[in-house]
């Protein structure tokens, strides 16, 4: 406060944000508070609901349950301005290194074989699933009781159409250099080959779940951690450089810091629902868990489907059960960081 | 450019027929939304972000290093500051509802390509909702009265310019997702944001205030491709003929809406907040409104079936006086808000006359008395002065007092045992069609019906730091500022003006 008008102490931040820590941060400053908090941060009712007479919010769009949904604090800090920064640079890398790869002719040290199975089938097929997510994501962040986290749902949709986006671009750049490369048959073996039914099905399943804690808790502590970690980390980052191929990975290693981040804002979600000073603490403990035992076996039969694909790597099979084993060891190890456990 | 085109071409096949489980209906629409249109722009995330990387940096920058150092935001015409602590909040609130407004597009409109353009507007909206909180918190460090700036959130839902912004802009998501493309994309951003972001920045450059405006048209760089997202779902949307009965209805709707929240009030932003003065808000009416909003863009799409809004000619009509009675309700109610109201000089009385032909007629006299009911010595505030306070319009919630006061298309209406008050002959049609829609929230004077003001203002916290003094003013003066001791001596008590109100008959 400064002294000013009328002798009377003049108040020059923000004073309706209780911040977390002893100042307000600049994340909070221009999150927080954007949505009306009806019958708590704000009075009056709504003023006008849809044609069903639901209201515009609703407590029930959740099966949990806490009494200020706007405590919620992104651990990473993110607002528009930092995230765009983050993904424009992960952007602009992808974008360098594919004009080196242009540059240096390292397209053509690629194993043909794994251009065309893997890049342009199996990593491409891949970019379905990731636009499926985003799908999920999009009416998510509508749903949700409160602008800080409504907007990390937000910032999630986008990175999931980033890297479905960025799988893409990679299969137009590579058609230039490479002659009779095509991604063309991948839309195909995602309706119909048997290897990616269950990673479909999964997919359809994510995006039928309207309660938006679920789509962040079943995509952030279970399908990603496991689905993706062998999808994408095992079968494409650890396998791409065995058959030449550098680009890809760094693609892929872009996704997964997004994937971490995810991942900590999840867990910072579960942990406030689960804070000790919350009544329904442990009704929402309850929750959580029955969601993961929900989504733990979908997920498995997902990383269970992929195995023809392991098997037929050009440099020698992938071992799914051993990419499983270490996916579910780490994801054991997330859901005890926040009291849960994987079934 | 040829990768960008291949890209985008293999984006728009994202889509699949589900196999698995029933694709859930989140957002019910009426409408029929053909698979095949066109994304205008193109959107790829690489491109976007590198773009709006760049205008970030270039606001930011500008905001950080030029303005704060140079104090501009502290030369700034300090009557012409005020008023934007209205403007934030309510525009904040209108971009941030537009992110609820595109995730429901996204769920709804199952066409790969319009949801690219959808997604990136979503991040936009983010963007615009962030940029409004920065700009309110850096005028609350800089301007020369930051009360206002610093808890003008917090006075949100006990202000009835804001509660009406909240009624009009909850239009973008609380309804069918068309419907509410259509209040968001096809009337607010095409018809009004050039109002709002354009051409107040105008009026906010002349008056000292360079923050507004680096914030604003940078914001509004981004609408064109809104609009654009518009113009492509209303295009998709018009191609099944069986959308148009309800697309009409809707647009019609959607018009008078937001026509009914933003007129009201731009127009006393811009024509009784300016200090140096420039062109009028009518001015800007006629060119970006009437001219091209209902003269070019939706001519364009009369060739389809869609007709000008049905109550686009009364709205015209009005538009010569809604903002003198807008200004004058906001100036009555001062004590009620969290800015403070300049009185008008005889500059101001000149422009008036000169711009509004008629003006002082109808006008002049009650300015004359507002400016001698300025100081607390007076022991009167100018809402005394009225028989009873403006009925609050039961659909928009704004007074019901329009086009002007000795004229206004106010109706009471009894319906189902209960009284309610409409501003106008389509804001009851409105209301006839789905009551269901509008009976959420009592009205800000029911809500606080019997309250003496002085306990509204301390209980609300409309009180400075000191826990005397009032944040709202009638002037401008370092001196002789509102105290609640002031306002208590008043003994004015808020009273729903529903109770004393005749039940009107309807027209036979």
């Amino acid at each position: 406060m400064t002294q000013g008008i009328a002798g009377a102490a003049l108040r020059r931040d923000l004073t309706y944000i209780k911040p977390t820590k002893r100042r307000l941060t600049e994340y909070e400053a221009v999150t927080l508070h954007q949505q009306w908090e009806t019958g708590g941060f704000d009075k009056g009712g709504h003023f006008i609901v849809p044609a069903d007479g639901r209201a515009p919010w609703r407590a029930e769009s959740t099966a949990l349950a806490h009494p200020n949904w706007f405590a919620f604090r992104d651990p990473a800090q993110l607002w528009q301005r930092p995230y765009v920064r983050l993904q424009g640079e992960q952007e602009r890398a992808i974008e360098r290194m594919t004009e080196d790869a242009v540059q240096s002719g390292a397209f053509r040290d690629i194993d043909r074989r794994w251009l065309d199975d893997y890049v342009a089938g199996h990593y491409r097929v891949w970019s379905f699933f990731e636009n499926g997510l985003f799908r999920a994501f999009a009416p998510a962040q509508r749903e949700a009781l409160s602008d800080c986290l409504g907007n990390v749902l937000c910032f999630q949709a986008f990175d999931q159409m980033r890297h479905a986006q960025a799988i893409v671009s990679l299969q137009v750049a590579i058609e230039d250099q490479i002659e009779g490369f095509s991604d063309a048959g991948a839309k195909q073996r995602w309706i119909e080959e048997a290897a990616y039914q269950s990673l479909r099905k999964l997919c359809e399943e994510v995006i039928a779940t309207s309660d938006w804690c679920e789509v962040a808790v079943a995509t952030n502590l279970v399908v990603l951690p496991l689905v993706a970690e062998v999808a994408v980390s095992g079968l494409i980052r650890k396998h791409a450089p065995l058959h030449g191929d550098t680009l890809t990975p760094f693609i892929a290693m872009t996704a997964e810091r997004d994937r971490r981040r995810n991942l900590a804002w999840t867990q910072e979600l579960v942990r406030m629902v689960t804070a000790k000073d919350v009544a329904s603490a442990s009704a929402n403990r309850t929750t959580l868990q029955s969601w993961i035992g929900k989504w733990q076996p979908r997920a498995l039969a997902a990383v269970d489907g992929l195995r023809p694909i392991a098997a037929a790597m050009p440099a020698g099979a992938a071992d799914v059960t051993a990419l499983t084993q270490a996916a579910l060891a780490r994801q054991s190890q997330a859901l005890a960081e926040v009291g849960l456990a994987p079934t | 450019m040829q990768h960008i085109i291949e890209t985008h071409d293999r984006v728009k096949d994202f889509d699949w027929n589900f196999s698995y489980v029933d694709q859930p209906v989140r957002y019910p629409t009426k409408y029929k939304i053909p698979k095949r249109t066109k994304d205008p722009f193109r959107h790829l995330i690489r491109d976007y972000c590198a773009m709006e990387q760049e205008k970030d940096d270039r606001q930011y920058g500008a905001m950080t290093d030029v303005m704060a150092r140079a104090g501009l935001p502290g030369k700034t015409s300090r009557r012409w500051m005020e008023i934007m602590k209205l403007v934030l909040p309510v525009t904040g609130f209108g971009e941030y509802c537009a992110i609820k407004s595109t995730g429901q597009l996204v769920d709804t409109v199952d066409n790969a390509e319009l949801r690219q353009g959808y997604m990136a507007q979503m991040i936009d909206e983010i963007r615009h909702t962030n940029q409004v909180a920065y700009l309110t918190r850096y005028l609350a460090k800089h301007a020369h009265d930051p009360e206002g700036f610093a808890n003008g959130i917090a006075l949100r839902s006990k202000s009835i310019q804001c509660r009406a912004g909240r009624a009009a802009l909850q239009g973008f998501f609380a309804c069918d997702p068309i419907e509410g493309s259509i209040n968001l994309q096809a009337v607010v951003e095409t018809a009004f944001t050039n109002p709002l972001f354009v051409a107040m920045t105008e009026v906010a450059a002349s008056n000292g205030d360079e923050a507004t405006p680096t914030v604003f048209l940078s914001i509004q760089s981004d609408e064109s491709r809104h609009m654009a997202n518009g113009y492509a779902t209303l295009a998709a949307v018009v191609s099944e003929e069986d959308n148009l009965p309800h697309l009409q209805a809707d647009f019609d709707r959607a018009f008078w809406r937001q026509h009914n929240f933003f007129d009201p009030l731009l127009s006393a932003v811009y024509d009784y907040w300016q200090e140096e003065r420039s062109s009028s808000y009518l001015e800007k009416w006629a060119e970006w409104v009437d001219h091209d909003w209902a003269g070019a863009y939706i001519r364009k799409l009369e060739p389809f079936g869609l007709k000008q809004p049905r109550w686009f000619d009364e709205a015209r009509e009005r538009m010569y006086w809604v903002g003198h009675t807008a200004a004058m309700v906001v100036f009555a109610g001062w004590p009620l808000m969290f800015w403070r109201h300049d009185p008008l000089t005889a500059k101001d009385f000149d422009w008036f006359e000169k711009k509004y032909p008629g003006w002082y007629a109808h006008f002049g006299k009650w300015w004359e008395d507002y400016a001698r009911m300025a100081d607390p010595s007076s022991g009167m505030f100018p809402l005394q002065l009225m028989e009873h306070l403006p009925p609050l319009c039961r659909v928009c919630h704004m007074p019901a007092v329009f086009p002007r006061l000795d004229n206004c298309t106010m109706r009471v209406r009894l319906i189902d045992g209960k009284k309610h008050a409409f501003c106008s002959a389509a804001c009851e049609h409105i209301f006839r069609e789905e009551p269901q829609r509008y009976l959420g929230s009592p009205t800000l004077f029911e809500e606080f019906d019997g309250w003496d003001m002085a306990d509204f203002v301390q209980q609300n916290g409309f009180l400075r730091a000191d826990g005397k003094t009032l944040i709202g003013q009638p002037h401008l003066k370092e001196d002789r500022m509102w105290t609640i001791d002031d306002i208590r001596a008043l003994k004015y008590e808020i009273k729903d003006p529903l109770h004393k109100l005749p039940v009107m008959q309807e027209a036979a």
